[in-house]
């Protein structure tokens, strides 16, 4: 499953370099720097789609205190952590020659790296071992109020700028076809790689519980 | 009033006990042995709704007020006096017991002159009485016992003793874990022997073969 | 759910008090704080009400997390947190009664804090000091419901009350935002204090109080 799941990956995410190489148009006003959105939008989506798993997978471990959830829970943290901190490095390097800064303050940026910090904060409490026997409740406990805080962020982040001109229009909008079509790629893509890396890293988790099982009931 | 259907409790992938059933009749004191880390604190704090089971069913016929604990903890704060946290813990169970109601309480487990006293000053005996005094004001239906004689003086060691054997009669259970089985196995009616995770004797006292704990009872 | 919650605020608040350093250690470090931002400024220079309202909610924000740290760690040290799991009332009782007494502690900080705030970076109320209050109010509320919920996160043997810390600080940011609007708009008689940023801290106290009446009794066991 996972080895047939990253093959897809691989051979999707080179279709998807062929699109957006090839097939789509380069933009007019930003130039061939506008190809980093096709890497950059799908790793952000990817990312909050890691966050609701996170939550979805939290709110059955509180139902149905099954400890496989959890585990799914963690690998799909780390997935998150890992697309959400790319997702910001590349609209990073994207934003600097469009916008001339680094960092704006943008809701969405900035409530992807409040999210960031939040699930970066949830693996550091998963590998210290908060919560002792607790532990799948509490970090469960964790997963869910993590994910209610992202509109509430977003919305009081997007407040806040309000009072500010806007700078900076917002990119995205008004796609050619072709664009779109790449982009569509693009996400499937990702989104095949990010599920066999949430699949291999719940099944590597699995294990070492697994294994960890194992050792505790020799020794005892 | 208690009854356990093959529940298990894991702590993550770590199975600490599988396959207990039993149930528990009004006036029965049924004794928990096994050697150190058996899991038996565990099946404890289970039976008392502390920690829920992995799987299986529990079914209690009591009210939450209508149980008590008694563990090597003394549930005491420091700061308050031996009254204040009397009254604390009564006043939680509902109880509107009146300050000579507490003071009468404390009478018994001799501590009625340091009533006005922070409990923090109290050696861990006193506290340990405070503690008892506390589950004399609830007059639980069924009571856990966790070791509560652990670091105890030998004159604290006797007013638990003697209140244990009191809170055992009548229509009243006790459930109780202990180290010491030379010494309280005659106070029981029945055993209960967890072995690695699992039962390995249930039955009347009588029945037990207390050797197999041999090794065990000194630690 | 009231009458427990009520016994264990006032329990929580008596042995705060009694102790007094706890409470005291929490203002010092807020004052200092403050004291210490004053410094940033050359003497005469206005502090902008922006950034006096930012640390004044900075302070207010580690006060928090020492006071439910302190009231939390009240039942660790002789096991009483199993006494309270076993008590005949609702789990949440507990979460009710400590954000209760978090709340109190927390304003009584606010009032040292709003007197520093006032001297050391020269402030002073333009707007309705009536909103004011109210605004600090509603905030401190979410503060307290969520603080309340993370104290039981951390509690227990295997506790670790500073990286807790870590994930409660990004948590709060939408009502920290709020606050600090909020209070700008008293502080400058400015439309910062608008209806908008007050639902906003509303909605916040009560997406995690509804939060933590469910989580609750799943977080405050007898388990260590």
């Amino acid at each position: 499953m996972i080895s047939v799941l990253a093959v897809a990956a691989a051979l999707a995410l080179s279709v998807a370099q062929w699109f957006i190489w090839v097939y789509a148009p380069v933009e007019e006003t930003m130039g061939v720097v506008q190809k980093i959105f096709y890497i950059h939008l799908p790793l952000a989506w990817w990312a909050m789609m890691s966050f609701l798993l996170v939550f979805a997978a939290s709110v059955m471990v509180i139902w149905r205190k099954d400890q496989r959830w959890d585990r799914i829970a963690g690998a799909a943290c780390e997935a998150g952590v890992l697309f959400s901190g790319l997702a910001l490095i590349t609209g990073s390097l994207w934003g600097k020659p469009i916008w001339n800064v680094w960092w704006t303050w943008d809701p969405r940026l900035t409530t992807t790296l409040i999210m960031w910090f939040v699930y970066a904060a949830y693996l550091i409490l998963r590998q210290a071992g908060i919560g002792g026997e607790r532990g799948a409740v509490v970090r469960a406990a964790l997963g869910i109020v993590a994910f209610l805080d992202v509109p509430l962020v977003f919305y009081s982040a997007r407040k806040w700028r309000s009072i500010h001109p806007t700078v900076f229009g917002q990119p995205g909008g008004g796609l050619e076809p072709e664009m779109l079509s790449a982009l569509l790629v693009s996400i499937f893509a990702v989104g095949l790689f990010w599920a066999a890396l949430v699949t291999l890293r719940s099944r590597q988790l699995t294990q070492t519980a697994a294994l960890r099982n194992i050792f505790l009931h020799q020794t005892r | 009033m208690l009854r356990l259907t093959s529940v298990a409790k894991f702590y993550g992938e770590r199975l600490v006990f599988k396959g207990v059933d039993l149930e528990l009749r009004p006036g029965r004191v049924l004794m928990v042995v096994g050697a150190n880390g058996a899991g038996k604190s565990t099946l404890l704090r289970v039976m008392a709704g502390l920690s829920r089971p992995s799987a299986g069913e529990l079914s209690c016929s009591l009210d939450k007020g209508q149980m008590a604990y008694l563990g090597h903890q003394t549930f005491i704060y420091p700061e308050d006096t031996a009254l204040e946290n009397l009254r604390f813990w009564t006043g939680l169970y509902g109880l509107g017991l009146g300050d000579e109601a507490l003071e009468a309480a404390l009478e018994r487990v001799g501590l009625k002159k340091f009533s006005q006293e922070r409990a923090g000053h109290f050696s861990r005996g006193m506290a340990q009485r405070l503690n008892l005094a506390r589950v004399f004001c609830i007059a639980p239906r069924l009571l856990f016992l966790d070791e509560p004689d652990t670091g105890l003086d030998e004159a604290s060691r006797a007013i638990l003793h003697q209140e244990i054997e009191r809170a055992g009669q009548g229509e009243r259970s006790v459930v109780w874990v202990s180290h010491h089985l030379e010494r309280d196995l005659a106070k029981a009616d029945e055993v209960l022997h967890l072995d690695r995770g699992r039962v390995a004797y249930h039955g009347p006292v009588a029945g037990f073969d207390a050797s197999v704990m041999a090794g065990a009872s000194t630690c | 759910m009231l009458t427990p919650a009520l016994r264990i605020a006032s329990k929580d608040l008596r042995l705060s008090l009694r102790g007094a350093q706890g409470l005291a250690q929490t203002a010092l470090l807020g004052l200092l704080l403050i004291f210490v931002f004053s410094l940033s400024r050359k003497p005469g220079d206005p502090v902008p009400a922006l950034a006096a309202a930012a640390i004044f909610w900075l302070s207010s924000l580690f006060a928090q997390v020492l006071v439910f740290n302190g009231l939390y760690s009240l039942e660790e040290n002789n096991g009483a947190r199993l006494g309270l799991a076993m008590a005949p009332m609702p789990p949440q009782a507990v979460w009710l009664g400590k954000a209760l007494a978090g709340i109190t502690l927390l304003l009584v900080c606010q009032c040292v804090f709003a007197l520093a705030v006032a001297a050391f970076l020269g402030q002073s109320v333009e707007g309705s000091p009536l909103v004011g209050v109210a605004a600090v109010v509603t905030v401190d509320v979410g503060l307290a419901a969520l603080g309340s919920l993370m104290g039981a996160l951390a509690s227990g043997k295997s506790s670790r009350e500073s990286l807790l810390t870590v994930v409660f600080f990004p948590l709060i940011i939408p009502v920290l935002l709020a606050g600090i609007r909020l209070l700008e708009g008293v502080l400058t008689a400015g439309e910062g204090a608008s209806l908008d940023w007050l639902g906003m801290a509303a909605a916040f106290a009560a997406v995690f109080s509804a939060a933590a009446i469910v989580l609750f009794p799943h977080l405050y066991t007898g388990e260590e």
